[in-house]
């Protein structure tokens, strides 16, 4: 809890939370917004591929997609550090930012054991047959609800 | 002259009253004279006049919470063809999808299937009907010259759940709906992404060795993400619309999502697109499309998200 508070006092936070300029909150809130977009969106069309939309649409070069999405998650982990520095003592004993927490951590997952056991293997059609399905799958799950509980932090907390 | 909301509304209404004859006129023609070019313009024309309808409505919103204290005003009218509007602006959206779902299965076909033309047909004179009666309402609303004794719509007051005051209600008086349609908004706002970025990313030379006719199959996914949000979207806006009429920042959202929507459009049925094959390399002309449509999503998203911070919502 000390260090919590010791986060959230710190010059950055404050900046952020309390910042009278677009730049700070709005900005950082709007940077993360694209970058789920860009994740999420990315992973969720790999999924649709993976249980079968788009037959047609070759597994293998879907591999600059897992780069955007990448990036996506690079952004968001950055964006969303500020943005929990800024309220850290509120975010860090709610119950449902650790859900979203877990959701986005076993979404991330997904996404690699996707472009691992899937996208990279030798067989990627047949791989995406079987325990690519169950991955895909969970993967539409686990970010269904990051974006649900993600979205509710604004209203219940 | 300051060109004020009424105004807009006033020159915009025509587009969709209009609009749907003229459409459902080149529909008829070209099943009569048997042309499968005339018949996919009707079809695009339509969906180009679905997605005009949206400012229309939105527009027609603002417009009467601006001039019901005038006088001369029919506040009763207003009332009845804001209903009225509503009706006929869903089914111009459903008609629209249609009319696209049609373009998009006739794009590998020599022929558009006839049941999904039926359907268009069948829902365009449906929208055109009502469109005139929306029409007809919203004309009582200042015009007393054609008012015969009481205002006929005043006395045909409307009723059931297709209110704009019932949609309100039914939003604003459970706290689980607003929440709820927001994160469908978002998960919406991921689906369209994602395809829009695969299908441009291609045209852009990213994903080269896939042909664009194999990613054209990914395109309703678009579209669903695209419908889900334009319903969510009306939720919140039916439900306080006072945050949005006069908001900078939702006027620069909504010019985004036309532009969004024409360029659907343009990935379901320009030539040059679905003529690249495997490997091929795009005509720089359409890669700035590609990347035109990738960064009107990136307006969407970015003004949405600013509706608060630059505009006035909440």
């Amino acid at each position: 809890m000390a260090l919590l508070t010791w986060l959230e006092s710190s010059g950055l936070s404050t900046w952020v939370r309390e910042g009278e300029t677009i730049w700070a909150f709005p900005t950082i809130l709007t940077l993360h917004t694209f970058g789920m977009g860009l994740l999420v969106g990315c992973s969720l069309l790999i999924d649709l591929r993976v249980l079968g939309v788009g037959r047609r649409v070759a597994l293998a070069p879907l591999r600059s997609l897992f780069g955007v999405a990448w990036g996506g998650f690079w952004l968001n982990l950055a964006t969303g550090t500020l943005l929990f520095a800024a309220d850290a003592t509120k975010r860090g004993t709610d119950p449902l930012f650790m859900f979203k927490l877990v959701c986005v951590g076993v979404g991330v997952w997904t996404v690699v054991q996707i472009q691992r056991t899937v996208i990279d293997a030798p067989d990627a059609a047949a791989a995406a047959a079987s325990s690519g399905r169950t991955l895909a799958m969970l993967s539409i799950a686990v970010w269904t609800a990051a974006v649900t509980a993600g979205r509710l932090l604004a209203y219940v907390s | 002259m300051d060109l004020t909301i009424p105004h807009i509304h006033l020159l915009m209404n025509h587009v969709p009253t209009v609009g749907t004859v003229a459409a459902l006129g080149l529909l008829l023609l070209s099943l009569i004279r048997r042309n499968e070019h005339l018949l996919r313009a009707a079809l695009e024309v339509l969906f180009v006049v679905a997605l005009l309808t949206l400012p229309v409505y939105l527009s027609g919103v603002a417009a009467g919470s601006e001039i019901q204290e005038l006088d001369g005003v029919a506040a009763g009218a207003i009332s009845t063809h804001e209903t009225a509007a509503l009706l006929a602006f869903l089914w111009m959206q459903i008609t629209g999808f249609f009319a696209w779902l049609a373009l998009w299965q006739g794009r590998r076909l020599e022929r558009l299937p006839r049941a999904s033309v039926g359907a268009v047909v069948a829902l365009a004179l449906l929208t055109t009907a009502l469109m005139g009666r929306a029409a007809t309402i919203g004309g009582e609303i200042r015009h007393p010259e054609i008012l015969a004794g009481p205002a006929s719509a005043t006395v045909a007051s409307s009723t059931g759940w297709l209110r704009s005051a019932a949609i309100a209600d039914f939003v604003t008086n459970y706290p689980w709906v607003w929440p709820a349609a927001e994160a469908l908004h978002f998960l919406g706002l991921c689906l369209v992404l994602g395809v829009l970025l695969a299908v441009n990313l291609r045209i852009l030379g990213a994903m080269k060795v896939l042909s664009f006719a194999s990613l054209h199959r990914l395109l309703p996914w678009g579209m669903l993400g695209f419908a889900l949000n334009l319903v969510t979207g009306m939720l919140f806006f039916i439900a306080a619309a006072s945050q949005y009429t006069g908001n900078i920042a939702f006027l620069w959202k909504v010019i985004f999502l036309a532009v969004t929507g024409a360029h659907f459009l343009y990935l379901t049925v320009f030539s040059n697109t679905w003529a690249l094959k495997d490997g091929a390399e795009a005509a720089s002309l359409d890669r700035f499309v590609a990347a035109g449509g990738i960064g009107a999503w990136v307006a969407v998203i970015y003004w949405g998200r600013m509706l608060p911070f630059i505009g006035n919502a909440f």
